[in-house]
């Protein structure tokens, strides 16, 4: 179980975040939305350890999270693996970096459940689709079997087709694997059709969270309920009765 | 701007420091006895251990590192230099005669060499890529790779020695100076031949140059106004490192052709062990480089502002 | 790169075969037929001690090159490892590596390398102390730049979130990007350590006799300037060959780069 709590970062003297507190199970998926700007990719880097909050803390089951090793599927895939290596390479440094025996057969069956080729991790990044390329960072978030994966916007760099089909795929793979998923996204009908919960980050604070249908339904905000119309009125979610 | 002043000012003062105490601290664990050195030197035939010992205390050789330094750092910064222990004489009247052999020599020899790549970068640039640009290329290149010390030892055969137009060894004549000066300005020109022919050619890219043209503004106005300052910008940059170059070249040129300027002075110094000559040239060297090379920066960005913190 | 493959072959090569194919032993003194020209006995003429130079030359080679090859490695790693230390162990570590940097730049190398050899009395390794220690800013700058740049790419953050180590990450990720910048580098320091190297030796400083270094040849030679002029000839041709090489090939492989880098 993911906790937030009372999370403040600060950059120089300007605070990015201020007062975030969540909290995600296991299993769950929690949706981070908000305008460019709010602090949706800090937040990702102060769950993963990468930066040194003000104040607040971060923890899985009361430890802190680098403990577990979270993983990161970041929006553009090719940004994410060293060129001059083979994907196959790539994807298995997690393993290879924490020493951990791969269970047979392990390997092929995500590679199955991402619709990724076997043969295709012998190329490289340059070599691969974009599509391929992300599903190939999705397979190195999960060869580890990380109980925690945070996506920072996965599906925009995506033509729509692929976008919904990857989602489908994270949300199978989660299924089975069991792993909690923090997705940030701007896509307010991605994240009412697949996330548990759905956070509103404003110019760094937190502006709502709720359960998603409950969202969907009557955001409590002014502001939520301007972000919930605009994603209907452009067709990225269904209007609720 | 004031800001950016004081940095770059506290930059050299933190590298003199750096260089200062790097030097001491060379000095001082050098291997062998300078006092026995020293001593040798003086008495001769009257050696012996008494007499060393006289002399490291004399020399104030048994002091501890830091104290020693203290006691060098103080005096030179009310610009005193001190004595040589090994010529009993004051530092810096030898200094001051050896620096009035160096800097005109290094005036001359930037001089020549200013006058030497302007005219050939320029015929070159002319016509990238013609013969006469790839000649003038491949001669500069060249230059870079002929060592100052074997090209001032051919100059010497072919015209003091074969010719004898001009004389080799010494520095009586002013005509003494013709041949380390050229020594040094052709190992100069072969630098900066290369770096102001690749400034006229990037300055000439500058992509509003077609459109000033059109107005009417002639070749020449158009190459004084907008070429020369563009491609002025890489040949100041690349001056402070011109000038080791020169300096080294100095040492190996005034070896050569026997001049007693401060490159002589080193060595020798080196050689008697003298630290207080040896300290004095690695000061002033430092502290020539270093003022040249901040002026260098504060030109730098003041003619390109945009020019920002890439190094800090 | 492939041209810089073939320079490093060809040298050395030269550096590994030349004294097979010298005629005679360099330091064999030959009085009676001291300072000849050149001639169908001593191709290249000899030396004031009879010694053949053409024979000098080829096993000089080692001395010259061989030694220029192992002090320009040696700054190289120290460079290396400064300059990443400086890009990847914060700013103040950053700061005083930088500053010491500069202090060590604010001297011309070369003179400094005299001091240092000078004081610390003749012979080759204070040879190579001297050059080494006098040798490694310029790596130090270009690793802690391409550091800077490599250390927030993606891939990057991904080997540090996985747990891979620093060495690792090192080799793996840092490595691929460094390689192309500090060749050139190296040529160039490359050829600085031999001009270093022939010039400490003119001034007796370096190698000492009578092992046949070119530049400590040189200084035999001018005694001898009027007598035998062309025994000045060949050591500095030497030199000026094998610098005008790596220039060249360091000139070729720079241009490489920046034609790579406009495409990428």
């Amino acid at each position: 179980m993911l906790k937030v709590r009372d999370l403040v970062v600060k950059r120089g003297a300007r605070v990015t975040l201020a007062d975030i507190s969540l909290s995600l199970p296991a299993g769950e998926t929690l949706a981070v939305v908000g305008e460019s700007g709010a602090g949706k990719s800090t937040l990702i880097a102060a769950v993963l350890g990468l930066l040194k909050p003000a104040s607040g803390n971060i923890t899985w089951n009361g430890a802190p999270t680098k403990a577990i090793r979270p993983a990161l599927v970041v929006q553009e895939p090719r940004a994410a693996f060293n060129p001059v290596l083979s994907l196959r390479r790539s994807v298995m440094e997690p393993v290879v970096a924490q020493g951990i025996a791969l269970a047979e057969g392990r390997l092929e069956r995500l590679c199955a459940g991402l619709e990724l080729p076997l043969e295709l991790l012998a190329r490289r990044p340059g070599q691969v689709s974009i599509g391929q390329a992300q599903r190939a960072g999705i397979l190195r978030a999960l060869i580890a079997a990380p109980p925690l994966v945070l996506f920072d916007e996965p599906l925009s760099a995506l033509d729509t087709v692929t976008q919904k089909h990857t989602a489908r795929l994270i949300a199978e793979l989660q299924a089975e694997e069991g792993f909690a998923a923090l997705i940030v996204t701007h896509d307010l009908g991605y994240a009412v059709a697949h996330a548990d919960q759905i956070a509103v980050l404003k110019e760094g604070r937190m502006e709502e969270v709720a359960d998603a249908q409950t969202f969907a339904l009557s955001p409590k905000s002014a502001y939520c309920r301007t972000l919930r119309d605009a994603a209907i009125a452009l067709g990225a979610l269904e209007a609720v009765a | 701007m004031i800001k950016l002043i004081s940095g770059l000012l506290l930059r050299a003062l933190v590298v003199l420091s750096g260089t200062a105490i790097l030097t001491f601290a060379l000095l001082w664990n050098a291997p062998g006895d300078p006092a026995t050195a020293i001593a040798m030197a003086r008495f001769d035939a009257l050696l012996s251990d008494e007499v060393i010992d006289q002399v490291r205390a004399e020399v104030g050789l048994n002091r501890s590192f830091w104290q020693a330094f203290g006691d060098w750092l103080g005096p030179l910064l009310r610009l005193d230099l001190g004595y040589s222990a090994v010529t009993g004489r004051a530092v810096w009247p030898d200094l001051r005669t050896a620096m009035g052999y160096t800097f005109p020599l290094a005036f001359a020899a930037l001089g020549l060499g200013l006058a030497l790549s302007v005219p050939l970068a320029l015929v070159a640039a002319k016509r990238p890529g013609s013969l006469l640009d790839r000649i003038a290329v491949g001669i500069a290149s060249l230059g870079n790779a002929i060592p100052a010390y074997w090209l001032g030892l051919i100059l010497i055969l072919v015209f003091a020695v074969k010719l004898a137009w001009l004389p080799a060894l010494g520095a009586s004549t002013p005509a003494h100076a013709i041949l380390p000066a050229l020594t040094l300005a052709l190992g100069v020109a072969a630098s900066l031949t290369r770096i102001i022919r690749s400034g006229i050619l990037e300055a000439r890219g500058q992509p509003f140059l077609p459109a000033i043209r059109r107005r009417g503004v002639s070749a020449r106005a158009l190459g004084r106004d907008h070429i020369a300052p563009h491609a002025a910008i890489p040949v100041i940059t690349v001056f402070g490192l011109e000038l080791a170059f020169l300096l080294e070249g100095l040492v190996l040129v005034e070896v050569i052709f026997g001049r007693p300027g401060l490159g002589t002075f080193l060595v020798q110094a080196i050689l008697a062990r003298d630290f207080s000559h040896v300290q004095a040239v690695v000061v002033l060297t430092a502290l020539i480089f270093v003022t040249v090379n901040l002026i260098i920066d504060l030109i730098y960005r003041v003619i390109d502002p945009r020019i920002g913190e890439s190094n800090a | 790169m492939r041209s810089v493959w073939a320079l490093v072959i060809i040298l050395i090569l030269l550096v590994g075969l030349g004294p097979a194919l010298a005629p005679y032993d360099p330091t064999a003194i030959n009085i009676p037929k001291r300072l000849s020209p050149p001639n169908a006995e001593f191709l290249l003429g000899t030396d004031a001690l009879g010694r053949d130079i053409l024979s000098r030359l080829l096993h000089g080679a080692r001395w010259s090159l061989g030694l220029a090859f192992l002090i320009s490695l040696i700054s190289l790693v120290i460079g290396t490892i400064i300059g990443l230390a400086a890009a990847l162990c914060g700013r103040v570590t950053d700061w005083a590596l930088m500053r010491t940097t500069d202090s060590f730049l604010a001297f011309p190398e070369l003179v400094a390398a005299i001091v240092i050899a000078g004081l610390i009395g003749a012979g080759s390794w204070s040879l190579i102390f001297a050059l080494s220690i006098t040798g490694w800013m310029r790596y130090a700058r270009v690793a802690r730049g391409i550091g800077l740049s490599v250390q927030n790419r993606g891939y990057v953050v991904q080997a540090r979130l996985a747990g891979l180590p620093g060495w690792a990450i090192a080799r793996w990720h840092y490595l691929p990007s460094l390689i192309p910048s500090l060749t050139v580098v190296w040529t160039g320091m490359f050829a600085r350590a031999i001009l270093g190297i022939s010039a400490l030796g003119f001034l007796g400083f370096g190698v000492q006799p009578p092992n046949p270094e070119w530049g400590s040849m040189l200084l035999d030679a001018r005694v001898h300037l009027r007598s035998t002029p062309l025994q000045m000839i060949w050591p500095g041709l030497a030199v000026v060959i094998c610098v005008l090489a790596i220039n060249l090939t360091g000139d070729a492989l720079r241009d490489a780069l920046a034609k790579q880098d406009t495409q990428a």
